[in-house]
């Protein structure tokens, strides 16, 4: 079965935030709340390199394994959702995810946290698929649609690659070969435990 | 930047809410404010798999391959 | 606050761990700015709404049933991406890549993926208004249009159609850019002009100098084709994101070493498999430092000199001046870099290079563009797939609003001001040439350039006396324009307070509508943006793209084209200006009329072929073409060039396929192919201006040739194939000359058909011009900016003694002589960011960008900064040389820089000096992010050819705040 990844190019990624845009226009994503964002190392030197981010949707999801009100859930597609019915928004997942993907909007003037929201690879929630509950929680659900993330898909230099790993991994391969460079496959060997190259 | 200046800055924007300059909140407060989950699905259904080879998504991938 | 990347604190080390080899903070421009504490007003207002992931009641999933998808083109970039727009019940709830686009292939940039936001416009100018004792007010269509006419007839009466000037825009679609500059005429001034006079004017006149053109030689997806990649004074990966996939594709599939030059370490630097570093304003000499290398290796292309370039025995004299050492002296680039970079691009031909407004914008941006160009002559590169002078344009539609001539010394499709011109036009229009004479002061009126857009409040401010028009400027439209665009802002908002009528007719209030202090006759008319309605933009390649309305416009806005008509009937020529354009219901101008009007006038650079039927077409089959050679390779469009882009010759029905890449004598004409322009005369001092032994493919006739009249068709005895129509029309229009009637004014088109069935091309087959005489600098030859910190240089390139030109007095030495380096030590140049736009007020007023970059600041390299004692995040003060210039932004303190440089981004406004102006837009409309401009320090400086200003190089001051 198909087990879907993201996986960023980063020989390609020009640090347009098309990707970040286009998850805000997807799911109408409020001011401060980011489930994609893009990383520039070396930033202004030679060996500049961006990366876009967001819930990589992992082998072992340690935000499912710290989670003290077993909110998540893990789809037959490899997918990582959560319900904000069960989310106390206590934040342990944000501490335990190695890649800053949980979000937390605030309620209230002391900081409390509200639940918890993160990137959900465009596959919705608990909800019936593409309900307005659905949407009005986690967001619209592409992949019931037969569509893929909308960030990988509208990604400007084709960088950010998104569905079945095994074809995503493909695709990266053909790449490196043709080129005769690649910096490996960014965050990996953490998500899917495969080694830093595809 | 730290959680704490995040706070500052919401305290601030409340403040300037209640003070009558932001623009009128379309949104709900929060995501406990979504009325009782209705069209819940349940374990097995949420696990399915929902990922097809659609044209959309072959689209896709020979779009990357070029 | 706001959390981005910088809400990662906590997992930061971790997430370095995890990018393998980097030991470095992974801060970057956002994050920096955004964890040094911002917010303002705005920001903070906007923040009220609550961020919690829950979106708007009306919003929903987009699998409604009722869901129509309608196709648009991106109006932020001249890239030219489609966009697929999911409409419910007139409202735009979704947008899905366009897989089929060959020119994005379903992708977008930060601006493209989060258009769908401009249509529901939170920010948006929601009804006409005025300033009544300083107060916005809101009053209605008709009350705004009776108004401003009234006022503008007063004005008229008083002082003359001059004292209107008309500033329009390359957000137009061509039918409202077309209809504008009609309008401009109908009123009676060449006081008309848009952005191309600050974005690419200069490479347009240096370009059609040289090869008869103003426009980009080949296409973006050509440069899949080509086995060097030159980028020079342009920063893609920021500017047009989506070009950037052809661009890597290129580097990719070849191998192709790409080679960024530029003063900054951009982001597209960052993908260069070589990045020069040079001197802002050093573009002649590091052009004739490659050139010397391979003039002195002989790597030139001999036999394509000899065939298809005059005049390059001169530039080999001035070449021989830049040795290595020189080169390095005035550019600061070594000589075995030099070499290196003349080796990639000689040996891996075809070469392409590719230029934007680092060139362009300065004090002798022509002459650089020329030199480019004649750089890429040298090599054999123009014509040829995978090479070109590949330069891409700004705005969405800039290349056809400066196609359709919003310019002010030209009349659509670059036929001048003459009067040949006038009464070409005027045949087109159905009217008659005396009447349209009436508009004007005077025939010498109606041919005498207007005054440029950058130097529009020199001609509120200057003594009468020292301009050439019968009185000042009294009356100002920014119709699309930013109030923050050009230099020296202390001196235009002056300006902007002196003149009795302000109009401002954009989708937002823009920086015109805040800056001046005025207390009445202003007024903001809220125009509706293209995907609001239909019509056809063409892209930085030429090719012509329909969109098709995505909604209605939204709160009372409206379509350009029914602006236009109702201010038209208010001053009473809308009988003679829409004479032959079918008025629709609602007063709407329709909009494939306009079209085809513009099909039946612009013969001379062939817009003349793409009927709005056409183009419909190519957008419902865009699947069907290559994405390399943009070709139709099924379906009914075989055959054809995506978007039919211009030259597509004669007339809809001659089918023409388009030209993809210009001057290819590879194709024959009839099948896109081409030559140079015989646009010079025939011979200069003796020596053929003629193509020597090089012509298309097919050609009858082999060897160069003038360009076509009636005459010489009968010389050849062609004229026989002409039908009756044609030879009636011919006649007709030649009066007692038929002779003389040449291809570019027969309305009939038969001159073009006729040589086209002969494989020739009417516009001639000349040599490129690597000498353009009748310029300034016939030969490039370097100039020091009016503002140099080099003053050891000054004296043997200094800048043009000072002139007069376009109706005003311009300044160049008097200024340079004068040393300012002392007080203003530090260069400072300009640029774009990916999340902005121009100006920035539309994207600025984005939520989904806004968010992206808060806050206006100012790059400077860690050298500078310690010696300065400027701390990383700090506000400074940036102080500017003229009118006690300043600015106070955030210091990013970065090595993207070189010392003794410092870059500030161009899209802010909306502070000024030190000062928040929110308070004065429209409420609701102001924008969510402002700062402080750019241009509020920037200086004088003027290219001599088209007075585009010096915004790449001048000087600063910058001091801790």
């Amino acid at each position: 079965m198909a087990r879907m990844k993201f996986l960023c190019d980063s020989e390609r990624c020009v640090e347009c935030n098309a990707c970040v845009t286009a998850c805000k226009n997807e799911h109408e994503v409020p001011w401060g709340i980011n489930r994609r964002r893009v990383v520039t190392l070396n930033d202004g030197q030679k060996g500049e390199r961006s990366i876009s981010m967001a819930c990589m949707h992992c082998e072992d999801a340690p935000c499912m394994a710290v989670c003290p009100v077993d909110c998540f859930y893990k789809t037959d597609d490899g997918v990582v959702l959560h319900s904000k019915d069960l989310c106390i928004g206590c934040g342990y997942c944000f501490y335990a995810c190695p890649f800053g993907a949980p979000q937390y909007p605030q309620v209230g003037n002391f900081g409390s946290r509200g639940k918890m929201d993160k990137c959900t690879f465009c596959a919705g929630g608990p909800e019936a698929d593409n309900t307005k509950e659905e949407y009005a929680k986690y967001g619209s659900n592409r992949l019931a649609e037969g569509k893929l993330p909308l960030c990988a898909e509208m990604c400007s230099t084709k960088a950010l690659l998104a569905g079945d790993g095994d074809v995503i991994a493909d695709i990266y391969k053909e790449r490196v070969a043709r080129r005769g460079y690649g910096s490996g496959a960014w965050g990996w060997a953490t998500a899917y435990k495969t080694g830093s190259s595809a | 930047m730290t959680r704490r200046t995040e706070d500052k800055g919401l305290a601030r924007r409340d403040f300037l809410k209640a003070a009558g300059i932001g623009v009128a909140a379309a949104a709900a407060a929060g995501a406990a404010a979504v009325g009782p989950a209705a069209a819940s699905e349940n374990r097995d259904q949420r696990k399915r798999a929902r990922y097809r080879e659609t044209d959309h998504v072959k689209k896709f991938y020979a779009s990357n391959r070029l | 606050m706001l959390i981005k990347k910088s809400s990662g604190t906590p997992t930061r080390g971790r997430l370095s761990g995890l990018l393998a080899g980097s030991t470095l903070a992974t801060m970057d421009r956002r994050g920096f700015l955004k964890a040094s504490g911002l917010a303002a007003g705005g920001l903070a207002a906007f923040g009220a709404l609550k961020p919690a992931m829950v979106r708007q009641a009306e919003a929903a999933p987009s699998t409604s049933p009722n869901i129509v998808k309608r196709r648009n083109i991106c109006t932020h970039c001249s890239v030219g991406c489609t966009v697929t727009a999911e409409v419910e019940n007139e409202v735009w709830v979704g947008q899905e890549p366009t897989w089929e686009s060959p020119i994005n292939l379903g992708t977008h940039c930060a601006k493209g993926a989060a258009i769908r936001e401009l249509t529901h416009g939170d920010r948006r100018l929601k009804y006409p208004m005025k300033l009544v004792a300083g107060k916005w007010t809101r009053i209605s269509w008709d009350q705004a249009i009776n108004e401003i006419g009234d006022k503008l007839l007063e004005i008229r009466g008083k002082s003359g159609p001059e004292s209107v000037y008309w500033l329009g825009s390359a957000k137009f679609s061509n039918e409202g850019g077309y209809l504008f500059r009609k309008f401009a005429a109908f009123w009676g001034t060449n006081n008309i002009d848009h952005q191309a006079r600050i974005c690419h004017s200069t490479t347009v006149a240096g370009v059609a100098n040289t090869w008869g053109y103003g426009a980009m030689t080949n296409s973006y997806n050509d440069i899949h084709n080509s086995r060097a990649i030159m980028i020079m004074g342009g920063n893609p990966a920021e500017a047009h994101p989506v070009s950037m996939q052809h661009v890597l594709r290129g580097k990719e599939q070849n191998k192709a070493p790409l080679i960024v030059v530029d003063p900054r370490f951009t982001r597209t630097a960052a993908h260069a498999t070589e990045y020069v570093r040079i001197r802002p304003g050093t573009d002649i000499p590091f052009m004739w430092g490659l050139l010397w290398h391979i003039f002195e290796n002989g790597w030139e292309d001999k036999e394509y000199i000899r065939q298809r370039v005059y005049g390059m025995d001169e530039i080999r004299a001035e070449v021989k001046k830049w040795n290595p050492q020189e080169v390095e002296r005035v550019v600061g680039v070594p000589g075995e870099q030099m070499k290196r970079v003349a080796e990639l691009m000689a040996k891996n031909r075809p070469s392409t290079l590719i230029w934007c407004m680092g060139v362009t914008q300065h004090s002798m941006g022509t002459a650089n563009v020329r030199a480019l160009s004649v750089f890429q002559l040298a090599l054999g590169n123009i014509g040829v797939e995978g090479g070109g002078a590949n330069i891409f344009r700004g705005h969405c539609n800039v290349q056809g609003c400066t196609d359709l001539g919003l310019d002010v010394t030209t009349l659509p499709a670059y036929y001048g001001l003459t009067e040949g011109a006038w009464r070409h036009w005027s045949r087109v229009w159905d009217v008659d040439y005396a009447w349209m004479q009436s508009r004007f002061e005077s025939k010498k009126m109606m041919e005498t350039k207007g005054i440029p857009s950058t130097r529009w409040f020199d001609a509120v401010l200057v003594d009468k006396k020292d301009l050439e028009q019968n009185d000042n400027v009294k009356a100002m439209f920014f119709w699309g324009h930013g109030g923050n665009t050009v230099p020296r802002m202390p001196e235009m908002r002056t300006g902007m307070e002196k003149v009795e009528l302000m109009v401002v007719v954009d989708p937002h209030p823009t920086t015109a509508a805040a800056l001046p202090d005025r207390k009445d006759g202003t007024y903001l008319l809220p125009a509706c943006t293209q995907l609001e309605t239909r019509g056809s933009r063409t892209a930085s390649n030429r090719s012509l793209q329909w969109g098709d309305q995505i909604v209605k416009p939204v709160f009372e806005s409206k379509a350009d084209h029914w602006i236009l008509y109702k201010l038209a009937k208010k001053l009473g020529f809308e009988k003679e200006m829409f004479k032959n354009i079918k008025i629709d219901e609602g007063d709407e101008p329709n909009v494939e009329d306009i079209l085809r009007e513009i099909n039946r006038g612009t013969i001379s650079i062939g817009y003349s072929g793409q009927s709005p039927e056409r183009l419909k077409e190519h957008m419902k089959h865009q699947a069907d073409f290559d994405i390399v050679s943009l070709r139709a390779t099924k379906g009914p469009l075989k055959g054809e060039f995506y978007g039919l882009p211009w030259p597509c010759w004669g007339t809809p029905e001659m089918k023409h396929p388009g030209t993809h890449v210009l001057y290819n004598t590879h194709l024959p004409v009839k099948d896109g192919g081409g030559a140079f322009r015989a646009r010079f005369g025939v011979e200069r001092n003796g020596v053929s201006l003629l193509a020597d032994g090089s012509y298309p493919m097919d050609s009858e006739i082999k060897d160069g040739h003038p360009e076509f009249t009636y005459g010489l068709l009968k010389k050849m005895g062609w004229d026989k194939e002409l039908t009756d129509a044609e030879r009636a029309t011919i006649e007709r229009i030649g009066g007692n000359n038929p002779d003389g009637v040449g291809w570019a004014i027969d309305l009939s088109c038969g001159i073009i058909r006729v040589t086209m069935a002969h494989g020739v091309q009417a516009m001639g087959n000349a040599k490129a011009r690597a000498v353009a005489f009748g310029l300034p600098d016939p030969v490039p030859v370097h100039r020091e900016p009016i503002y140099t910190p080099r003053r050891d240089l000054v004296e043997k390139y200094p800048a043009m003694a000072d002139r007069r030109d376009y109706r005003l007095p311009h300044l160049g030495k008097s200024i340079q002589d004068k040393d300012f380096s002392k007080d203003f030590p530090m260069i400072l140049t300009t640029g774009r960011l990916v999340e902005y736009e121009g100006g920035g007020e539309e994207t600025r007023s984005n939520k989904w960008l806004a968010e992206l970059q808060q806050s206006m600041f100012v790059e400077i390299n860690p050298a500078d900064a310690s010696r300065l004692g400027i701390k990383d995040g700090q506000d400074v003060w940036v102080h500017g040389p003229e009118n006690k210039a300043k600015a106070r932004v955030k210091a990013l303190v970065t090595q993207r820089v070189g010392q003794g440089v410092v870059f500030m981004p161009f899209h802010f406004s909306g502070f000024w000096q030190g000062v928040d102006q929110r308070a004065k837009y429209p409420p609701g409309a102001d924008p969510i992010v402002l700062g402080e401009s750019a241009n509020g320090v920037t200086s004088y400086g003027y290219d001599p050819v088209t007075h585009m200003h010096e915004n790449k190089a001048t000087l600063c001051r910058v001091e801790a705040a």
